[in-house]
């Protein structure tokens, strides 16, 4: 079942010279159980497409339907974890990871509850009365993964999510993601992670979908069907990464036109 | 012998033991290092970890899961919490400060205290303390009161009055192990017979 629909969605910002594409004609589905990856190079709006989903934007054509309903405003059934943690670094782990339920109007008892679940799930046992600045990046990014889940989101947009960790805390950190999105009692029941690194994407995900330069067009939806844990090396996993680092070279921008007007509106702007 | 504190949280450890799955739960530690282009001071903290914790054998600069090492993997998160605790306890250094603790009188122990009892050099003192503070809390060994900079039993009660700011504990409590902060001679250990499940786990201080 589709959890999200994107449809034929478009997305320009006002610029000095005029409108700015970033994305044109985007459609894809996520259905419960995906996890999906986003790929494409820097700037292409990867983050953008992540806001438009969540509804924190709007697309400028097209539109993007949750449960068959359209996204008019904040999904509150959508979470999104973030490359810089965004946590409150005056509250504690226990109130970073109760705010979202805050929002939505819980009762203190079932808040407390609720927070001391995800805390336990994500490994932040012990941690509940500190606060961000005690806690390394690898417990930084738990709280925000623990906040996300407490809302229990259909949902888990994460965007660059291990990109601030150093190696080896952020391939800890990527296996409890997977593990926890397979475990059928929580939740996500879907994943959306964006990322610019290709092999973590190929790592996590069932399906990748490569964005190309701006204005953006979907080059291709890749699936992954390797059994995981995935083997970097073995030679099924290069050809993915390959055939992905192909499409994103050779795939450049759209149309000539539309490569000719920004250049001339950069050249402008830089006179 | 370790001169210097092995900097390493239990994520990056964990980290380490995914990489190592990745490569079949064997593999040579240059080629390890090399799939996530690490340098050596970015891998082998948390191999030291790893191996004073019991879950890998080092030999001839390979790589290999114990048993322990490969149900932790297996585990749930939760899980993997009580093994560490369970592996952490036994090392000398948990050892010797959980019974500190347990003697101070109000199984409270400050960040100085901590350091002496720790002894290492005073280069790496704060980093350690930090990086042993952080083991704790995470395993559930160990409370701490980041304002007071405090370290705490898990059963002491929360209200226990604190000691006047610079006052000492009896030296018959938190006894630092002979060698003192200037480091050197090992604490004390219990001779193997005593001990027949433990994995070979070194002190990990200097």
């Amino acid at each position: 079942m589709s959890l999200i629909q994107v449809e034929h969605v478009d997305k320009s910002f006002a610029g000095r010279h005029g409108s700015i594409s970033i994305m044109q004609d985007i459609s894809f589905d996520v259905k419960d159980s995906d996890f999906l990856a986003i790929v494409g190079p820097s700037g292409c709006g990867k983050s953008t497409l992540m806001r438009l989903i969540q509804g924190l934007d709007r697309p400028s054509a097209g539109r993007i339907l949750f449960r068959d309903a359209p996204v008019t405003s904040v999904c509150s059934k959508m979470a999104m974890v973030f490359q810089s943690f965004a946590l409150f670094p005056w509250l504690t782990v226990a109130q970073n990871v109760g705010f979202g339920l805050e929002a939505l109007g819980w009762a203190p008892d079932r808040i407390h509850n609720q927070v001391e679940r995800y805390i336990s799930v994500t490994g932040l046992d012990g941690f509940q009365e500190a606060y961000p600045r005690e806690l390394s990046g690898g417990m930084r990014q738990r709280v925000g993964l623990a906040r996300a889940l407490a809302v229990e989101p259909a949902v888990l947009l994460m965007d660059e999510p291990f990109s601030a960790l150093d190696p080896l805390t952020a391939e800890g950190l990527r296996e409890e993601v997977l593990q926890l999105w397979r475990d059928p009692e929580l939740p996500p029941e879907a994943v959306l992670l964006v990322s610019h690194n290709i092999e973590e994407a190929i790592q996590l995900a069932d399906r990748i979908l490569v964005l190309s330069r701006r204005p953006a067009h979907l080059l291709a939806q890749v699936p992954v069907d390797l059994p995981r844990p995935r083997d970097r090396k073995s030679s099924a996993f290069y050809e993915l990464t390959d055939r992905v680092y192909s499409l994103i070279t050779e795939g450049g921008a759209a149309s000539p036109a539309a490569s000719a007007s920004q250049s001339d509106a950069a050249a402008r702007q830089a006179l | 012998m370790p001169t210097t504190y092995p900097k390493c949280s239990p994520t990056e450890m964990q980290g380490l033991l995914v990489l190592l799955s990745g490569h079949k739960g064997s593999e040579d530690v240059a080629l390890l290092a090399d799939d996530l282009d690490l340098e050596i001071d970015e891998i082998l903290p948390a191999l030291d970890f790893a191996s004073v914790l019991g879950l890998v054998r080092v030999k001839d600069g390979r790589a290999t899961f114990t048993e322990l090492g490969q149900r932790y993997l297996g585990d749930s998160i939760r899980e993997r919490k009580s093994l560490l605790r369970e592996q952490l306890k036994r090392t000398t250094l948990f050892r010797t400060l959980l019974r500190a603790l347990e003697s101070a009188p109000d199984h409270r122990l400050t960040d100085e205290q901590l350091t002496q009892l720790v002894s290492v050099t005073s280069a790496t003192a704060d980093e350690a303390v930090q990086n042993i503070v952080n083991w704790g809390r995470y395993t559930g060994l160990v409370r701490y009161d980041p304002e007071e900079h405090v370290l705490i039993a898990v059963r002491a009660p929360p209200s226990a009055p604190k000691p006047p700011a610079g006052s000492r504990p009896p030296p018959s409590a938190a006894t630092p192990p002979p060698g003192g902060p200037a480091g050197g001679r090992k604490p004390p250990t219990r001779g193997p017979g005593q001990e027949p499940e433990s994995p070979p786990l070194a002190t990990v201080v200097a």
